[in-house]
């Protein structure tokens, strides 16, 4: 029914409505077939979103999206032009399982803005078959007796060129028993076998959806990185979200920063997929301080503060992470690490632990010159009290890039780099 | 402050007839349809003869007759014509008869609501008319009632007599396609489970429909435009909607069952609403096609059953065997004007094994309208066609073969999706031999 003439694609918050079938005829009829994909945008009527970057003055350069998403909806006209034929009563007496679902269907079509509607439309119904099909195999293939499993299709972004991937996986059955579908995965995109790539929690996120647990995800993407001669920037990889003083009705300000460091942490772990229990709180985290007996019972509920050897111990503890540690006897000593924390990032990509002095802070990224030797850190601050605004948070440096005099020049410090299992 | 309504001219002349004609007290139907700021009576007509009473007996009119009379009726009006309240006309003491009135009319919409498949809108018009006609001194006594308030009291209301008064409506009509798979439960696949799982059916589909997008004429119109805008009185609209449907998204739990059996009603419907000419608007003409869409299959799925009730009650003596897979025929639409030359329309379902000639006796006895064959619409439906000549009063008696080895049969994938990029849904319908 997808390739008849009754199916029927309708653009999202736009009065315009395709029918694929019947030779991309589509109303209002200033749309014709040829017309490209982007002028769809002058149709569609958005929410006003508050444009970030307005209100202040100093506008720090920001990478806008090049990626814009057109949400379709798929239809059924149950309409045709008459006369047809009355219709048919039929009832069949057999004993027999009854089955009756629905499976959700969700296709993505990368266009180039020189792709017509045509060619997007062709490419999108041919998704939607193949889905079906991808479907149908899934369901055969996990059905046990008379129980069957919904199955869920999810996408990911893989690099450049292979781009948008779409995967059904059977709703209910946990990552941990699909390594081989992932392995297969892996092998059929040419896919290094130290990335989840194909893990559930890794499925993309489409720019125009926000999040629903509310928290801001990589706010350092829209910075701009510093620019040093003969300098490159290594970053984390993956996603992460931002904690900080005072969410989710903590009241942490002053003692809690190294626990929002470790729930930074911890969150990329959940995001990657490497892990899939939840973002501990500081009661959790405490709590495991005290299993592990580098606490004693008192301190859960306590407001003491912890630093980077107790980080390590909660990550392997609840997260099954081993991490590596780095003493520096002096802030001023960390300017000559660009070379470590280059590899890190490279190597694992995991946000780092940093605390000394009285604070604790999350390294994300180090812009360093091999020749010239300069640096400059990118920090993420957990002593933020505010609110989730990308904007504040920018612009008031909570999350940016730093440079070697942001560290007391003569404290000791302890960095705390979680390393990344290589799995998949 | 009451309602006022704007009655059409030829039911003056009828109301004077009934008055002229009978000796005891004559009830009856008003018939039109009903807007927030006036309502339209397009006919009227009165209840029929009972056959046993043979002399108009007593002044106490059958409450039980009426009612059934207002159901039959209710069948036979497409949307936005429907039962609006109940006349009587009698020289009967006027409070007296206001009480009759405010039972029949109370009993009458509570039936007929009762048999919707669909959830009340918020600006359906709850107020019901009556009428009291002294056939002696031809006054008449206008009042309307609540029927959503048990307690409510009579309100005055206006009733004005005008030429005219649907010639200038407008019709919206579709020709909708119906695609339904219920399964039956074990061992219980008698008629009346069939009746009871389609009507669950119909609900879900009522309310798939209600959310459908409809476009008017090949366009989506937000729901306060104005229909027929600024034409000329004596043009006629007609408008050809389209309904585009996406499945429930809440059924995204997998429900396999046991089952006995299946029914299924596939085919198309000829579906219309009449609008009234006071600016209606795309809201008005939505809802109203879209309850004539599930009205009009619920009631030829009801008449179905119905018949197969009746049939299975006289050959219960004999001993058939029923077959596996039975075909029958829905009835098709037929639609005959009220006026001659007015574009309103009340329909009728005619059986594959009926002539038009009952078409024409029904319409006499339930709406006392007296057309000829040739005046009736039989053009909007085809008569279905059934491929292996299975009709409904088969006597063909069969042995039930013994079932085949277990194979997993595939039988159909009955797909709606939606959305590309956010959820889609697909329905599924796997049968298996167990």
């Amino acid at each position: 029914m997808v390739k008849s003439e009754s199916c029927v694609l309708t653009i999202c918050d736009s009065p315009v409505i395709i029918w694929p079938n019947r030779g991309v005829y589509a109303t209002p009829e200033e749309i014709s077939p040829n017309m490209l994909c982007e002028d769809i945008h002058q149709w569609i009527q958005i929410d006003e979103q508050e444009s970030a970057g307005k209100r202040s003055a100093k506008k720090k350069s920001k990478k806008s999206s090049a990626v814009s998403v057109i949400n379709l909806r798929l239809m059924m006209e149950a309409t045709k032009t008459g006369p047809l034929s009355a219709p048919i009563l039929s009832k069949t007496v057999q004993k027999s399982h009854f089955l009756s679902a629905t499976l959700p269907i969700d296709c993505v079509v990368h266009t180039t803005c020189n792709d017509t509607i045509k060619d997007a439309f062709e490419r999108l119904l041919e998704a939607l078959t193949h889905q079906l099909c991808q479907m149908e195999k899934v369901i055969l293939q996990h059905m046990k007796g008379t129980t069957l499993l919904v199955p869920k299709p999810f996408h990911f972004l893989l690099p450049e060129p292979k781009g948008l991937v779409t995967v059904v996986y059977p709703e209910g059955v946990p990552d941990s028993q699909l390594e081989t579908q992932r392995k297969e995965l892996h092998q059929q995109f040419e896919l290094p076998n130290d990335w989840p790539y194909f893990r559930r929690s890794n499925a993309y996120h489409f720019p125009n959806e926000p999040y629903k647990d509310g928290y801001l995800r990589n706010p350092h993407l829209v910075l701009t990185h510093p620019s040093l001669d003969n300098g490159k920037v290594y970053s984390v990889q993956g996603i992460y979200s931002y904690r900080h003083y005072m969410q989710n009705h903590m009241d942490d300000n002053g003692w809690g920063c190294a626990y929002r460091s470790l729930q930074t942490i911890c969150s990329w772990f959940l995001q990657q997929g490497y892990v899939e229990r939840a973002v501990p709180t500081h009661k959790e985290i405490q709590q495991a301080l005290v299993d592990v007996g580098d606490k004693q019972a008192s301190f859960v509920g306590s407001r003491q503060w912890i630093g980077s050897i107790e980080v390590q111990a909660v990550l392997n503890h609840l997260l099954g992470v081993t991490s590596k540690i780095m003493f520096v006897s002096q802030g001023s000593d960390l300017a000559s690490k660009g070379r470590e924390l280059a590899n890190h990032f490279l190597t694992e990509g995991t946000p780092i632990m940093i605390g000394g002095g009285v604070l604790a802070h999350t390294i994300l990224g180090v812009a360093w010159s091999e020749t010239t030797g300069q640096i400059r850190y990118l920090i993420l601050d957990p002593h933020y009290t505010g609110a989730e605004d990308l904007q504040v948070i920018t612009d008031k440096g909570w999350c940016g890039w730093k440079g070697p005099d942001f560290w007391d020049q003569t404290a000791y410090y302890n960095l705390c780099m979680p390393q990344r299992p290589k799995v998949i | 402050m009451g309602r006022s309504y704007i009655v059409e001219d030829a039911v003056e002349g009828y109301l004077s007839k009934l008055c002229e004609q009978q000796a005891g007290s004559v009830t009856g139907l008003l018939i039109g349809q009903s807007s927030t700021q006036r309502d339209f009576v397009v006919t009227a007509t009165r209840t029929p003869q009972k056959e046993e009473s043979a002399a108009t007996a007593g002044n106490s009119p059958d409450k039980e007759w009426v009612i059934e009379h207002a159901r039959q009726v209710s069948r036979m009006l497409p949307g936005g014509l429907s039962v609006l309240g109940v006349f009587i006309i009698t020289d009967t003491d006027s409070k007296d008869t206001l009480t009759t009135l405010r039972q029949l009319v109370f009993a009458v919409e509570n039936l007929i609501s009762s048999e919707h498949l669909w959830n009340p809108a918020d600006d359906d018009v709850t107020d019901c008319v009556t009428l009291h006609v002294n056939p002696k001194t031809r006054k008449t006594f206008c009042r309307t009632f609540d029927v959503k308030d048990p307690k409510s009291m009579a309100k005055p209301a206006d009733w004005k007599y005008q030429s005219g008064v649907c010639s200038s409506w407008s019709m919206v009509s579709c020709c909708i396609n119906v695609d339904m798979l219920v399964p039956l439960p074990d061992n219980r696949t008698g008629t009346e489970n069939m009746d009871t799982s389609l009507k669950e059916e119909l609900k879900v589909w009522a309310h798939q429909l209600e959310s459908g997008v409809c476009l008017i004429d090949g366009k989506k119109l937000s729901e306060d435009t104005e229909l027929t805008g600024g034409q000329k009185r004596n043009i006629r609209q007609t408008y050809t909607a389209q309904i585009l449907l996406t499945p429930d998204d809440q059924r995204l739990t997998d429900v396999v069952q046991r089952c006995g059996g299946s029914v299924s009603v596939r085919g198309a419907v000829h579906s219309r609403a009449y609008l009234h000419s006071n600016k209606p608007k795309v809201k008005l003409a939505e809802k109203l096609l879209k309850r004539d869409v599930v009205s009009t299959v619920a009631t030829r799925v009801q008449m179905l059953l119905e018949e197969l009730l009746t049939s299975e009650e006289e050959s219960k003596g004999s001993s058939r065997v029923k077959q596996q897979t039975e075909q029958f025929c829905l009835p098709r639409r037929v639609f005959c004007p009220v006026k001659v030359s007015g574009p309103v329309c009340v329909c009728d379902y005619l059986f594959s094994d009926e002539g038009l000639s009952e078409v024409t006796d029904r319409l006499k006895e339930m709406l006392d309208i007296d057309v000829d064959e040739e005046d009736l619409d039989t053009r909007q439906e085809t008569p279905a066609e059934i491929p292996e000549k299975l009709c409904v009063f088969s006597a063909r008696v069969e042995t039930v073969e013994s079932l085949e080895p277990k194979r997993n049969n595939y039988i159909g994938v009955a797909m709606a999706s939606a959305v590309a990029l956010l959820a889609a849904a697909v329905s599924v319908l796997y049968l298996s031999d167990v």
